[in-house]
């Protein structure tokens, strides 16, 4: 790469407000609902003309359709009347010499034009008049000098081709592809790093005299709770053994979880330092420590299946249904754009008969679900294995595939790859096999899949036919379905090749294979560079194919799949159910593409993550917002009720007018699915917080579980809350600890109904106590400080959701090994005010995402 | 060899209370075989999540022809071909969810020392033991089925799985039961699947040496299944045992919109095809998923759709112990029903069901507090007349269910000496 133009990034004004705080902490407030996708992004110094901040008439033009070569496959299209100009700009982050080339278009009715950059001339009579539609010869401008920030290109149309035709009898077009930017004095951008807390160091004897004073007697020698005895640490090596112990010790120790809040509490200065302490013994043990937890090979999943096998064989949709998919429609989701529309016509898979599955290709169904781990996602290896049932369903699917009778007409490949030309097959089958595989081919593979090919060829006389089962072998080949990735020679911490980067990043944010353009990276051996991973993250965030991260991440972040089977109480919620009298029809589950819409907001316009605690808007139909407006009758009448449209329904963005609402914690989808029957569940709502939001799931509940009443009536009729009834659950020290941390969380959402809706009192007149504290210092005592309470400690969210989102990105959980690469991640997203490009960016960057651990050294 | 023929029994025979579904004929397995085999011997699981309320299940008495407590009720027109066990128990591991270990590690009761990554206790399962032998000879070696309605996706895998080839190799069941007849009779399909086995084998050998030692294990798990697909393939072409030669066709009803009793006997069916015309020997059938605490209806036995799970936690309070029972009563009419449609199907001089084990389980006693000590144990059948049935054996407390898990894989033809925690042969199991 012969230059790097640093990523365009427009500056954000922010509303910088300080919060005085119970601990004198004195936290930088954000204004986390300002963060945006800036005007245009560069990848390896080229601007998109679809990107570039235009005037006028000037649009976006999907160019598929006139064949490849176009970058991007788009170009940015406009149109006037001879003496019509419009201007496109673009940023550069230092002043200094560039070169700038341009990229035109050719087209029958596109005219002539005059260039100016920043006022002076640089095209005088540009002729765009082409009997065909092609890229023009890049035009090289020489070398221009430009300040810092803004630089603005005027095009003016000034006449037409004498050949050319006019554009609606009126006037002319012009397409342009791309900008190129190189700058002749490239100085290393070094990127700040944004400081490290100073970390107070704390000596043993002073950490364990505080231990004695607050821990032995519940973890000492006498007396043993949760299997921890701190007093049987007698030196500081001994809490190095441990550290995962020490690991536990810090968190509990920062989030105020121990000591229990029935105890003597310790100073605020002690409590810091001997969780300072155990911090310290952590950081000693991962600075000594770096062997990261090995990834086990895994297989793909069903969703990642559909995706690599439509971008292979480059079908124009889905192999099968995926019920995984939840918002039916992919129109409006476009991240290049930088915007979600204002309002969305989407379908929802969950909801209704009339969205029963139908096969896309007849023939072709998809394999079992995969299961989610029990914290983490359905792509660890551990999960995901291949018995001959599967193995049976993989080959069978690979020849349904190409044999289906939309096959021809589904795939682009038709006339090229599936149509003989006459050249060895082995031409075409390498690349093929190359991109399938995700690595390059040697060749005794390709002389294996070409005599299978001239095998079938000879039998059955036809070419494609042969081919067609040479893409069935491929897509059950192991190379196919597993994700590999070379151990020969790794040790505790290699480099991922290039080839085996590009995989890693084409699942993360695509659930795909790499296309050509990441694996041409890959090939030349460019990837690992730094600049390059960067630039390639951006323009897969870009792709629309990074919808994955919605559909896949988040609702599994979310587990927003249980949903489905919620079962509001069918004569208390008839409102639930849209039909009366039937309980098939589930209005809410409409409530299902609220939170989805929301994550595909923040991702789409790259706005803050710290979003998801607390957003301003949402994105809701109008019976939706009825639902939390009217809740009493959020249809109107019961006609309107009966005549509600199962197949889609318009979901609008909302400004919201109270801040009860917005993020993902009050939305009726989870706050349904954490209910039972008749009555909300704390402690489900509250295990819901500490796992999605804070990424502190708790430990399995015990084998004593008294059930609650299953009514909420039959608590109400005892004459207690639901709060009261649980206090007397968790009165047995044995639980107390734990619901102590889970219930408060759950506790704070008592004010809605366990549909969702907002209530005032409990239906039997008793007030709703929601009051709590997090971490040990912050009261609130409702929904709005409990949030205010987390957005003023928004480093707690950012470390859990890039947490959540690198067990994703790595498939397997995280360890403590990776709690450096954690540290530097949330610092930078803190930094960079939660945008959600950075989080993405900052994980492809990480250590762990980067490397690979050798396997053979551990017993 | 095409030896399969067609009778008149009406299906009503079989699917008695049930809405229509499959058609069963009577296959006359001895004739197959010839009259001078016997009849070989077979084993199913029928497992059932959460543990059964405790006092309608035990017996006041043991020994032979002992009373049928009140859940066990339904076994009473197969009751001399019963044996009941009491006081076997199953390893319990703390730190992972109760749930979860007893639904994946109820056939393998692993020593708490053979954890897996994920914390369970996990191995393979005595199904699949039992098949590495008994499997030999069948087109397929076992068969896993599941009644697993849920459509939404709330618990893990071990939830959900009691057949497990080894440590994060699940032996994954089917649910749909067109899935389940399609594979087991669709010969032409199996056939094709042998077309690309070579080849994909040529990949994984190249694989072979780039790996590490954990993705080797996965890599191994691809090739025995590319070996097993391929056995499957060889024998079900010599088998032949074709859907048009049986006279049967695929359940017409979609499983998801069967009744609950529907679903089960569907399954149950099928399993008893594949049993009665010795394309497996070994099944297991799934009958709920641990836990998974979303309502589920059952038809004609309760108003509304119920949560199992919960209902086991609040055993204290007495309407929620009688329904519990009711549920327990219901899983245990499914279980007898198949029972007596294995009954019916003679072979030589008995029956199917003489010929099986057949065994009804789950990995918790009580699901109160998740207790897996005196695990419920029936096993119906007496594997060709080896097991003294019409029978209640009391084992001393602390028995190790395992003990019985050997034994039933010795009266298999098995050679296992041990099991997970199994401290030898279950007293007095074989005649």
């Amino acid at each position: 790469m012969d230059f790097w133009l640093k990523n365009i990034r427009s500056i954000q004004l922010l509303t910088l407000i300080t919060l005085g705080q119970a601990l004198g902490q004195a936290a930088e407030r954000f204004d986390y609902h300002s963060i945006r996708k800036p005007a245009s992004a560069a990848v390896e110094g080229v601007l998109e003309g679809e990107f570039l901040q235009a005037s006028g008439k000037a649009r976006p033009q999907d160019m598929k359709g006139f064949g490849a070569g176009w970058s991007g496959d788009a170009h940015l299209l406009w149109d006037g009347e001879v003496g019509d100009a419009n201007t496109v700009e673009f940023e550069v982050p230092k002043a200094g010499q560039y070169t700038l080339a341009m990229q035109w278009t050719l087209a029958p009715d596109y005219g002539q034009f005059e260039v100016r950059l920043n006022g002076s001339l640089v095209e005088t009579k540009l002729d765009l008049f082409s009997p065909d539609v092609q890229l023009a010869k890049l035009r090289e401008l020489g070398e221009v000098e430009l300040k810092e920030g803004t630089q603005r290109i005027e095009i003016k149309l000034i006449g037409g081709n004498a050949k050319a035709k006019k554009y609606r009898d009126k006037g002319y077009l012009y397409g342009l592809d791309y900008l190129r930017l190189k700058d002749l004095a490239p100085k290393p951008v070094r990127e700040k790093e944004p400081e490290r807390p100073e970390v107070v160091a704390v000596d043993f004897a002073e950490a364990r005299s505080l231990m004695k004073a607050h821990c032995f007697r519940c973890h000492g020698v006498k007396k043993v709770k949760g299997k921890v005895n701190l007093e049987a640490l007698a030196k500081r090596a001994d809490v190095l053994k441990k550290v995962e112990l020490a690991r536990h010790a810090a968190e509990a120790l920062a989030k105020a979880e121990m000591p229990p809040e029935d105890e003597p509490q310790p100073a605020s200065v002690e409590r810091a330092k001997l969780a300072a302490f155990f911090e310290g013994v952590v950081d000693e043990y991962v600075s000594a420590n770096t062997t990261l937890e090995p990834v086990v090979m895994r297989r793909l999943n069903r969703y990642e299946y559909n995706n690599a096998v439509r971008d292979l064989l480059e079908l124009r949709g889905d192999i099968y249904p995926l019920p995984e998919k939840v918002i039916r429609s992919s129109q409006y989701f476009d991240p290049a754009s930088g915007r979600m529309p204002k309002g969305v016509t989407v379908g929802n898979r969950t909801l209704g008969k009339f969205q029963v599955e139908r096969q896309i290709l007849t023939g072709v169904d998809p394999f079992a679900i995969d299961l989610q781990a029990e914290h983490g996602f359905n792509n660890q290896g551990e999960q995901l294995s291949i018995p001959p049932i599967l193995l049976e369903s993989l080959l069978k699917l690979g020849r349904a595939i190409v044999s289906a009778k939309e096959f021809d007409d589904y795939t682009e490949l038709r006339d090229t790859f599936f149509k003989d030309d006459g050249q060895p097959v082995a031409t075409r089958l390498g690349p093929f096999l190359e991109r399938a595989f995700r690595s390059p081919v040697d060749a005794e593979t390709l002389n294996r899949y070409a005599a299978y090919h001239a095998g079938v060829q000879k039998r059955t006389g036809s070419y494609k036919e042969a081919i067609k089962s040479v893409v069935a072998a491929v897509l059950a080949s192991p190379k196919f379905i597993y994700v590999v990735e070379t151990k020969q020679g790794a040790r505790a911490k290699t480099p991922a090749n290039d080839y085996e980067l590009a995989q890693r990043l084409a699942l993360f944010l695509w659930s795909s294979i790499p296309d050509e353009l990441l694996l041409g990276a890959a090939r030349e051996g460019r990837l690992r560079q730094p600049a390059v991973l960067e630039a390639q993250v951006r323009r897969m965030l870009n792709d629309r194919r990074s919808r994955a991260l919605a559909q896949n991440f988040a609702r599994q972040w979310l587990r927003l799949d249980q949903l489905i089977t919620a079962v509001p109480d069918f004569d208390r919620f008839q409102v639930y159910y849209s039909r009366i009298g039937c309980e098939q029809w589930k209005f809410g589950l409409q409530t299902m593409v609220e939170p989805l819409l929301l994550f595909e907001s923040v991702q789409v316009e790259d706005r803050s993550i710290m979003l998801f605690v607390d957003s301003n808007y949402a994105y809701r139909s109008d019976e939706l917002q009825a639902w939390y407006t009217k809740p009493e009758a959020p249809f109107g009448t019961r006609g309107n009720r009966s005549r509600f449209n199962t197949f889609t329904q318009v979901f609008r963005k909302r400004q919201l007018t109270t801040r009860r609402e917005g993020g993902l914690m009050t939305t009726a989808a989870v706050l349904t699915m954490t209910s039972t029957p008749l009555r909300t569940s704390p402690i489900k709502r509250g295990a819901w917080v500490a796992t999605v939001i804070f990424n502190d799931p708790p430990p399995p509940p015990p084998d004593v579980v008294p059930e609650i009443e299953a009514d909420d009536a039959a608590i109400e009729a005892k004459g207690l809350t639901i709060r009261e009834r649980l206090k007397q659950h968790a009165t047995d020290q044995t639980c107390a600890s734990c619901h102590a941390r889970i219930d408060p969380l759950g506790f704070v959402l008592e004010s809605f109904d366990p549909i969702g809706r907002w209530r005032d009192q409990y239906r039997g007149g008793r007030n709703i106590d929601v009051s709590g504290k997090l971490f040990g210092e912050a009261d609130f005592n409702d929904i709005e400080q409990f949030k205010d309470a987390i957005l003023a400690r928004p480093d707690k969210f950012m470390r859990a959701f890039s947490e959540h989102l690198l067990s994703y990105a790595l498939g397997r959980e995280l360890k403590v090994t990776d709690k450096p690469a954690i540290d530097r991640i949330t610092r930078r997203v803190l930094a960079d005010h939660g945008r959600f490009s950075t989080v993405v960016v900052e994980i492809a960057k990480s250590m762990p995402f980067r490397h690979k651990t050798g396997q053979n050294e551990r017993k | 060899m095409n030896f399969l023929k067609n009778t008149n029994i009406p299906r009503r025979t079989f699917l008695h209370g049930c809405g229509a579904a499959l058609a069963l004929p009577f296959l006359d397995v001895m004739q197959a075989h010839g009259a001078k085999t016997a009849a070989p011997k077979r084993v199913a699981f029928f497992y059932t999540p959460n543990g059964v309320a405790q006092e309608a299940w035990h017996p006041k008495e043991t020994g032979h022809n002992f009373a049928l407590s009140r859940t066990l009720q339904p076994l009473a027109p197969v009751r001399k071909k019963i044996s009941l066990f009491t006081n076997l128990d199953r390893v319990k591991v703390p730190g992972t969810d109760g749930h979860a270990q007893a639904g994946a590690c109820y056939l393998s009761t692993a020593a708490p020392d053979e954890l897996s990554p994920a914390g369970y206790p996990l191995k393979r399962t005595i199904d699949q033991v039992i098949a590495d032998t008994a499997g030999k000879v069948t087109p397929f070696r076992s068969l896993e089925l599941s009644c697993n309605s849920f459509t939404d996706n709330r618990e893990s895998v071990y939830f959900d799985n009691i057949s497990w080839y080894g440590h994060g190799h699940v032996a994954r069941s089917i649910k749909d039961p067109r899935k389940v007849f399609q594979r087991l009779f669709n010969v032409k399909e199996h056939q094709a699947n042998a077309s690309v086995l070579d080849l994909v084998r040529a990949d994984a050998k190249d694989l072979q040496g780039r790996l590490g030692r954990l993705d080797r294990h996965k890599l191994d798990e691809y090739m025995d299944s590319v070996r097993t697909v391929e056995q499957q393939v060889e024998r079900i072409t010599k088998h032949q045992v074709d859907a048009r030669d049986l006279g049967i066709e695929q359940p017409e009803k979609l499983w998801t919109t069967m009744r609950r009793d529907e679903y089960i006997q569907v399954m149950g069916d099928l399993m008893i095809l594949a049993l009665q015309t010795d394309l497996t020997r070994v099944s297991t059938m799934m009958v709920s998923p641990e836990r998974w605490d979303t309502p589920l209806r059952f038809e004609d036995v309760f108003e509304k759709p119920i949560r199992h799970h919960g209902w086991t936690h609040n055993q204290n309070n007495k309407q929620v112990l009688s329904d519990l029972e009711k549920l327990d009563l219901f899983h245990m009419r499914q279980f007898a029903r198949l029972c007596q449609k294995m009954d019916v199907i003679q072979e030589g001089e008995g029956t199917l069901l003489d010929n099986m084990m057949f065994t009804y389980g789950s990995g918790l006693s009580s699901g109160m507090l998740h207790e897996c000590t005196n695990l419920p144990t029936v096993i119906a059948g007496s594997a060709g007349g080896q097991l003294k049935t019409n029978r209640h054996d009391q084992h001393a407390k602390g028995t190790p269910i395992a003990n019985l898990w050997v034994s039933m894989a010795k009266a298999m033809g098995c050679p296992v000496q041990q099991l997970g925690d199994s401290s030898g042969v279950l007293k007095g199991f074989l005649v």
